[in-house]
């Protein structure tokens, strides 16, 4: 038996971004207790969009919960919001919003598979994640304006139409961006270092995985079937050929690995989106005020995301919740670390991809 | 001195989450990746607050994170700068007047380069940057006061005149 030693690990790291606090009870380099601490950038916008902002506006506000997922929660919103007024959105608006979610999707995936390599101290893979990530970041400027926090989607339809030059120059660069990351999944997958750094540590098994609630890439890594794209319709995924892609072995190896494909799964179904773009308006008014209560799931890049709306017939609302995907992560990363060995911690904390923006909110 | 030299070329930045979006934290990364690269300027991203001269502050200052915020900043040492990036750290953007934010960094601790944006584009923060590094070389001159270099040099010409006279004392001794 050794002597117990307390290490904190943040609030302020410079493997973590964002404000999260571990504190470790350790043994011999074993973690015998851990206790989160999540609260720092708490903000109250649950409270603000009750109080000071109409409903129409929310949808911009929610969109800064987080900038990283900000056109689900979006997205999320004015679901939620049109199927509690009885709007019917235009096709063309529908996949418009497939495309942006999807390449949302892609930059987030690269991100978080760049992070990892860069934990794991293999700072080359990263940036060269990062050189392709930023391909992403020029097609999103291209489609919406900005290259993170795009106010895309609104109520009743999207802000913004493609152009025909637009289109394009994105299948172009799609075509560009398909190669690399085909390239990139290869490096993942078959680099001999990252095998011995991430295969075997960090194991979610299926029942735990069920048992403590997991969604997104970790469950979908650890054998569990869900995904939201697949359960819920909030926009057409099946016409533009979507698939799940799961893996058994539960590891940081395999949760990296679910990204890399769903990255280039996403890729494909923008090729078909562009394929298949429906002609019309992409945007229809919108009369009257929201009444009774809604609420939708969302797939955002780190798992369901869940969104309940009540209105009474005033400009305000009067409930809003938002119980996002790193929320429901939160036990099973407890869950992990005691008993494990204080030197993956990173790794393990990164390869669930974090999001404490949204958790706090 | 060797490491006002050293400061120029290279200085170091600390990067602190005041309860943004992350949307900035994530231009910063790019800033740091291969397209923008802030390293070409010797810029090195160090968690350490005791090593950094340039304090990189994102998002509103929320009521956890502000005594975080003022520690780092006390912690870092003479001459450092202070960066607030994006709208929110610059003025609390669309999160002022919430119940648990302070409504910009300035409210807290002094800002140098308020770099506006939502979020701020990485060309912007890297001009941000840039402009930290010319009021870091004139913090760095205030600093050095001429008077010092004299009182030293009057002291060591004291402590000769001391010696001589103990020398002499003795030897009249």
């Amino acid at each position: 038996m050794g002597k117990k030693i307390t290490i904190p690990f943040g609030s302020q790291h410079v493997a973590l971004p964002e404000p999260i606090r571990f504190v470790f009870q350790t043994e011999n380099e074993k973690i015998v207790d851990v206790d989160v601490d999540v609260g720092y950038v708490h903000r109250g916008i649950e409270k603000a969009c009750m109080t000071k902002f109409k409903y129409m506006q929310v949808g911009y506000v929610v969109a800064r919960v987080c900038g990283l997922c900000a056109i689900s929660h979006t997205l999320a919103y004015v679901t939620a919001v049109e199927r509690l007024m009885g709007i019917e959105v235009p096709k063309r608006a529908l996949y418009l919003r497939i495309l942006v979610s999807e390449l949302d999707r892609i930059h987030s995936h690269l991100l978080a598979m760049g992070h990892l390599a860069e934990v794991a101290g293999y700072e080359n893979l990263f940036m060269h994640t990062f050189r392709d990530r930023e391909l992403v970041m020029e097609l999103q400027e291209l489609v919406t304006g900005n290259r993170i926090q795009f106010d895309y989607a609104c109520i009743g339809g999207v802000n913004r139409d493609l152009t025909p030059e637009v289109e394009k120059e994105l299948r172009e660069k799609l075509k560009t961006l398909k190669e690399k990351v085909l390239w990139l999944k290869d490096v993942y997958e078959n680099d001999y270092s990252i095998k011995y750094r991430w295969k075997g540590v960090g194991v979610i098994t299926k029942e735990m995985a069920k048992e403590l609630n997991v969604v997104g890439p970790p469950a979908r890594a650890s054998g569990l079937a869900t995904d939201v794209r697949n359960e819920f319709d909030y926009l057409p995924f099946k016409e533009v050929g979507y698939r799940m892609v799961v893996r058994d072995e539960g590891d940081v190896y395999a949760r990296n690995m679910v990204r890399a494909e769903e990255t280039v799964n996403s890729i494909e179904m923008l090729f078909n989106v562009l394929d298949g773009m429906p002609e019309g308006d992409i945007k229809v008014n919108v009369k009257g005020l929201p009444e009774g209560e809604s609420f939708v799931r969302i797939e955002a890049p780190r798992g369901e995301l869940f969104y309940y709306v009540r209105g009474n017939k005033k400009m305000v609302l009067e409930r809003l919740r938002i119980r996002v995907p790193t929320f429901a992560n939160i036990p099973v990363m407890r869950e992990l670390f005691v008993g494990m060995e204080y030197a993956d911690v990173p790794a393990v904390v990164i390869s669930f991809d974090p999001c404490l923006s949204c958790t706090a909110r | 001195m060797k490491l006002n030299g050293f400061r120029k070329k290279s200085p170091w930045i600390l990067h602190y989450n005041t309860g943004s979006c992350n949307g900035c934290d994530v231009e910063i990364l790019a800033c740091l990746g291969p397209k923008y690269d802030l390293e070409r300027f010797g810029i090195l991203n160090r968690g350490n607050p005791k090593q950094s001269d340039i304090l990189l502050v994102t998002g509103p200052v929320t009521k956890r994170t502000r005594d975080r915020l003022i520690r780092l900043y006390m912690e870092m040492p003479e001459p450092k700068v202070v960066v607030a990036i994006g709208a929110c750290a610059c003025s609390g953007g669309v999160f002022r007047g919430m119940y648990n934010v302070g409504n910009g960094v300035n409210n807290f601790i002094p800002v140098d380069v308020y770099v506006p944006g939502c979020a701020a584009r990485p060309e912007s923060i890297i001009d941000g940057v840039v402009k930290a590094l010319e009021i870091l070389e004139k913090k760095k001159k205030d600093m050095e006061l001429p008077h010092r270099c004299k009182e030293l040099k009057r002291e060591s010409s004291r402590r000769k005149l001391l010696a001589e006279c103990t020398r002499r004392y003795h030897e009249g001794r």
